[in-house]
């Protein structure tokens, strides 16, 4: 097992480190795309494995603890120089306070004492096949497309080299994270993805892209701070770094829930749950894959793994319920948000953040069932959401917008793209696929709490507004005999993979339960019978409405499929159609060419107006969350 | 048997379609008088729908001229098989007092083919309803032929 | 094997019960216009005339569309009649209203676009409503199963009888009936023509036809639940509850989405929350 790990977590190092110094691109295709079949293949492998907790002695003679505490200050070390280069007195207050207090704990609080370094139990399993696989994908997807993205921007000198450096390091880090068994480790790998993605977003080095990646920045470096005060509370009453003890204590007095609910605020930082949401939309002005990496795989999950890792630690507790209030908030305040969207980006930045929402609020339940909730959660919409980033990105490079109005009637010239966009879409809200079994398992978890609810009742509809409308305005007539979309290889392998990825899974998902989610409960929330999940509270027959539905579905297609048996005809235009669908002839007998526009909501979800209002409550219900902790 | 449960439910299901193409309103009107209490034309299923994409049988008052035409002619077109048309009024059968005038076709036949002719200027409500059931025995029979 | 038995009884009961009580439906209002209004059966011949037309699409995502939400709606009906779990049950629903807009948007026709947003609006409008009174009727029973409903000794309704009220706003919008009908008139010579089934014609306006006589019965089914525990106070509920319906639908004008959402958040979703309260509290 040990190998696997230093497999999953250098590997990734090495290859980032082959991308940056060797500078021919065919050897940085090749190097990526053997980083992600190994690494795929080793999340795999790590399935089958006894699950032990790993120590890892020296490397190269050096004490590894040493080594971590070492490369923590250089980082922090980076962090703040940064932070001198872009003037920033945020960054550079965040990181001095972070160096002193770590400087204090590591030195004078830390007796020290051998712990674990690695530990792979069910959630980071998970998280270790969702980083490695879909990371993977993504930065296949990431090598046509930088190329193209290049092209665009007539740079004299090409800086993939760096792109692809970060964005295995990326990988690299996140599963450090995901495995580390360590809180002190746990700790560099979250300091690592703070900088990599600061590198990312900042990548184009356009004055805007700076400016949001610095806002990045020191709101993760905010979270960082939160996240040494959170782990020096938590060990000045456990004593121990270890976190399977830690967890296996439970909540142990007010001192240490605090800390809890400081890694907890560490962890809403890195989710960009509201009010730090704003990172998270800056982030979009980077290279789509980044943006897909990002928000799908990487870096917002590490957020909710953090808070999901520690939930064992404050259950119970009215922390436990004001992390559920707080991700419910966030789940309906960018829904809400959303809906007055049309860029397709910050539609899905809004929606990931929604999302993460709501796993911290099936975190913040924290009865079996919303724990299950989250983890499928977690997965399933990593899978959906990075194939819809990677959709977004290869649209805006056909069509040169990420408007979703400029994206009105994609079918009719890019039928492949736009149709898996489409799957895409409906695996995102709609039963049996596996987010809206989430979804389903949340609500039905959450219904025990009225605050948290409402709330979601109220999201889970604006979130079915903004993903309808837009897979319907996807949909358009196309002629016949129109020419066929080209669409890349390494650009369909990924959308293909994770588009039947998303399928799949979603069938499998009983068994997915059965033989990774289950073991992790002793009194399991669901009983698996003929493919569907059965619970005192409710049942999802996953497999029998897969058949139902799925059946039905293929049919439709059939059917829809030979319509050019059937007569077609223009839409109705009060019997005034000009050649074209859609265009009438108006005044001056001259043609009126069809344009149409969704319902925004302006004057109700105006995102200047609702923005500040929902901070505001989100920093309230945040300090009641921290006070809750007491 | 499903078959002739569709064939006998066109005849108790048509759904209307009113045109004007230029009448002076007086059709209209007395097309409209046909869904009042007094005449009670659902009685008979029939609905009067503002779209071709659903009806069954258009109903056209006016004369065609040079303008409409061509509307004319798209609504019929977008009407699915099997449908008819009924011309009602005067103006409607033969371009009425209206004939001569530079901008007018004529009758709704110079354009489309006309089932049935209602007369009268205005037609009455009871004239229509009739032609309207007139139309009806005429598309079943076309029905039949095309079978 | 009951279960599968009750299934094909919702399956084939469904678009019968669901076209008998909107020919019913034709009836009652034609006798408040003092006319005598089409023959019950009047729903059946529209759709069998409709399944006799000539097919005639804009493109193939309408086919799709129409065929997805009569399936969606008909699994749905087939989930309550086996007992399914509610919010499972609900969200099968959804699947049918959002093909439904999906395809009205498929169309390049000013009356299917702005029909689809409207009906969207009203997704927004009854579906938080929905699950408030599916989360009223776990705290009750203990279960979001319609399995548990049935063990219980005393009629829903008196536990939730604001939650009935709010439900009603639910039933108004999923009927189409004013002053909630703004995404397809009932009387397509309006502004509006048909909204969103504008582009739906034929067959395929037939499926849909069908599939929302499925969505009534499964909506009537819902308000069912709430008197369980007898049948003749059931039908009685039903019957008021329609007649309430066609008595608004006759007497209210049509309103616009702004309204619907401003009566339906506060109003609706208000009485749910006090309900709520209360079964929180007791």
């Amino acid at each position: 097992m040990s190998n696997l790990l230093f497999l999953l977590i250098l590997l990734p190092a090495v290859a980032a480190a082959v991308c940056y110094f060797v500078r021919s691109s065919a050897v940085r295709t090749l190097t990526v795309l053997a980083t992600g079949a190994i690494l795929t293949a080793a999340s795999l492998a790590l399935l089958g494995q006894e699950t032990q907790p790993l120590t890892v002695g020296s490397v190269l003679g050096i004490p590894s603890d040493f080594l971590i505490a070492v490369l923590d200050f250089a980082l922090l070390g980076v962090i703040f120089m940064y932070g001198v280069k872009h003037k920033s007195l945020l960054i550079q207050g965040f990181t001095l306070a972070q160096a002193a207090l770590l400087a204090w704990f590591e030195l004078i609080m830390v007796k020290s004492a051998e712990v674990p370094a690695f530990a792979v139990d069910q959630i980071s399993l998970i998280m270790v096949l969702v980083v490695s696989i879909i990371g993977s994908l993504i930065c296949i997807f990431a090598i046509p497309y930088m190329k193209e993205h290049e092209e665009h921007l007539h740079l004299k000198k090409s800086r993939q080299p760096q792109f692809f450096f970060f964005m295995l390091l990326f990988l690299g880090a996140m599963n450090g994270l995901v495995l580390s068994n360590n809180i002190l480790w746990l700790y560099f790998f979250f300091e690592v993805t703070t900088l990599c993605s600061f590198m990312l977003i900042g990548h184009d080095r356009t004055e805007i892209a700076i400016k949001n990646s610095v806002r990045a920045l020191w709101m993760n470096s905010l979270g960082g701070l939160s996240f040494v005060i959170g782990m020096m509370l938590v060990y000045s009453k456990v004593g121990t770094l270890d976190i399977s003890a830690i967890l296996a204590g439970g909540p142990q007095g007010a001192l240490m829930v605090t800390g809890v609910g400081f890694l907890c605020l560490a962890g809403f930082t890195k989710a960009a749950q509201v009010p730090f949401q704003s990172w998270l939309l800056g982030a979009m002005v980077a290279p789509t894959p980044v943006s897909a990496l990002l928000h799908s795989s990487t870096m917002v999950k590490a957020g909710v793994y953090v808070v999901l890792r520690f939930a064992p630690a404050y259950s119970g507790t009215l922390l436990s319920d004001g992390v559920a209030v707080c991700g419910a908030f966030t789940f309906l305040a960018c829904a809400a948000l959303c809906i007055g969207q049309s860029n397709g980006k910050k539609i899905l930045a809004y929606s990931t953040v929604s999302n993460l929402g709501l796993i911290i609020c099936c975190a913040g339940l924290n009865t079996p069932l919303a724990i299950t909730a989250a983890v499928l959660l977690i997965l399933f919409h990593a899978i959906s959401k990075s194939l819809l980033f990677l959709c977004v990105g290869t649209i805006e490079q056909a069509i040169g917008s990420r408007d979703i109005e400029d994206m009105r009637g994609l079918y009719a010239k890019f039928p492949r793209t736009a149709t898996i966009t489409i799957i895409g879409i409906l695996t995102m809200l709609l039963p049996p696929f596996g987010v809206l079994m989430g979804k389903w398992m949340a609500l039905e978890a959450g219904a025990a709490n009225i605050y948290v609810i409402i709330m979601l009742a109220m999201g889970s509809a604006l979130t079915m507004v903004y993903w309808a409308r837009w897979g319907g305005l996807l949909m358009a007539s196309r002629e016949a005999g129109a020419a066929r979309e080209k669409q890349a290889a390494l650009i369909s392998l990924p959308l293909m993979t994770l588009c039947l990825g998303a399928v799949v899974l979603s069938l499998a998902s009983p068994w997915i339960y059965n033989s990774m989610l289950a073991p992790m409960f002793n009194a399991p929330p669901f009983a698996l019978s003929f493919g569907s999940l059965n619970a005192a509270t409710g049942s999802f027959a996953v497999v029998p409405l897969f058949l139902a539905l799925g059946l039905g579905a293929l049919y439709a297609v059939k059917a829809a499929s030979g319509f050019r048996k059937v007569k077609i005809v223009a839409p109705y235009l009060s019997g005034s159609n000009a050649g074209e669908e859609g265009t009438y002839i108006g005044p001056m007998n001259g043609p009126v060419p069809f344009s149409a526009g969704n319902m925004y909501l302006g004057e109700l979800f105006a995102e200047g107006k609702l923005t500040p209002v929902f901070n505001a409550l989100a920093v309230a219900l945040i300090v009641l969350m921290l006070g809750g902790a007491l | 048997m499903f078959g002739s449960f569709i064939k006998k439910s066109r005849a108790k299901s048509p759904w209307i379609m009113h045109f004007d193409c230029g009448s002076c309103n007086g059709c209209d009107i007395e097309v409209l008088a046909c869904l009042t209490p007094l005449y009670d034309v659902e009685r008979f299923g029939i609905i009067n729908v503002g779209n071709p994409k659903h009806a069954d049988v258009l109903l056209v008052t006016g004369t065609v001229n040079h303008r409409n035409k061509k509307v004319l002619k798209n609504i019929y077109d977008q009407m699915p098989e099997p449908k008819a048309v009924i011309a009602i009024g005067a103006c409607g059968n033969t371009g009425g007092v209206f004939r001569d005038a530079y901008n007018v076709v004529g009758g709704i036949d110079k354009v489309i083919p006309v089932d049935v002719y209602v007369p009268g200027c205005p037609a009455k409500p009871e004239a229509i309803i009739d032609g309207v059931v007139v139309g009806l025995g005429k598309f079943a029979q076309k029905v039949e032929e095309a079978e | 094997m009951d279960t599968l038995i009750l299934v094909i009884i919702g399956l084939v009961a469904g678009p019968v019960i669901g076209g008998l009580v909107a020919g019913l439906d034709r009836r009652v209002t034609a006798w408040f216009q003092s006319r005598q209004g089409p023959p019950i059966m009047q729903s059946f011949y529209d759709v069998a005339k409709l399944l006799g037309k000539e097919k005639m699409v804009v493109n193939q995502w309408q086919i799709l569309c129409a065929w997805v939400y009569l399936i969606a709606a008909a699994v749905s009906v087939g989930l309550f009649f086996a007992q399914g779990d509610l919010l499972v049950i609900f969200f099968v629903q959804a699947v049918g209203a959002v093909f439904l807009v999906m395809g009205a948007m498929s169309a390049k026709s000013p009356f299917s676009q702005v029909g689809a947003q409207r009906e969207l609006m009203q997704i927004l409008a009854y579906e938080p409503v929905l699950i408030l009174v599916f989360v009223g009727i776990y705290l009750v029973t203990g279960s979001f199963s319609i399995s548990a409903v049935w063990e219980l000794e005393q009629p829903l309704l008196a536990k939730m009888p604001l939650l009935y009220l709010a439900l009603g706003y639910a039933l108004t919008i999923k009927l189409r009936k004013s002053p909630f009908d703004f995404s397809t008139s009932h009387h397509g010579h309006q502004e509006l023509v048909k909204g969103v089934l504008t582009e739906y014609s034929g067959p395929y306006l037939a499926l849909v036809e069908i599939a929302h006589w499925y969505e009534t019965v499964l909506i009537l089914g819902l308000c069912a639940l709430f008197w369980s525990t007898n049948v003749f106070w059931m039908a009685a509920l039903l019957l008021g509850t329609y007649a309430l319906e066609i008595l608004v639908d006759n007497t209210m004008a049509r309103m616009t989405w702004r309204w619907m959402l401003k009566r339906v958040w506060l109003l609706g979703m208000g009485m749910s929350v006090v309900n709520l309260i209360w079964l929180y509290a007791g």
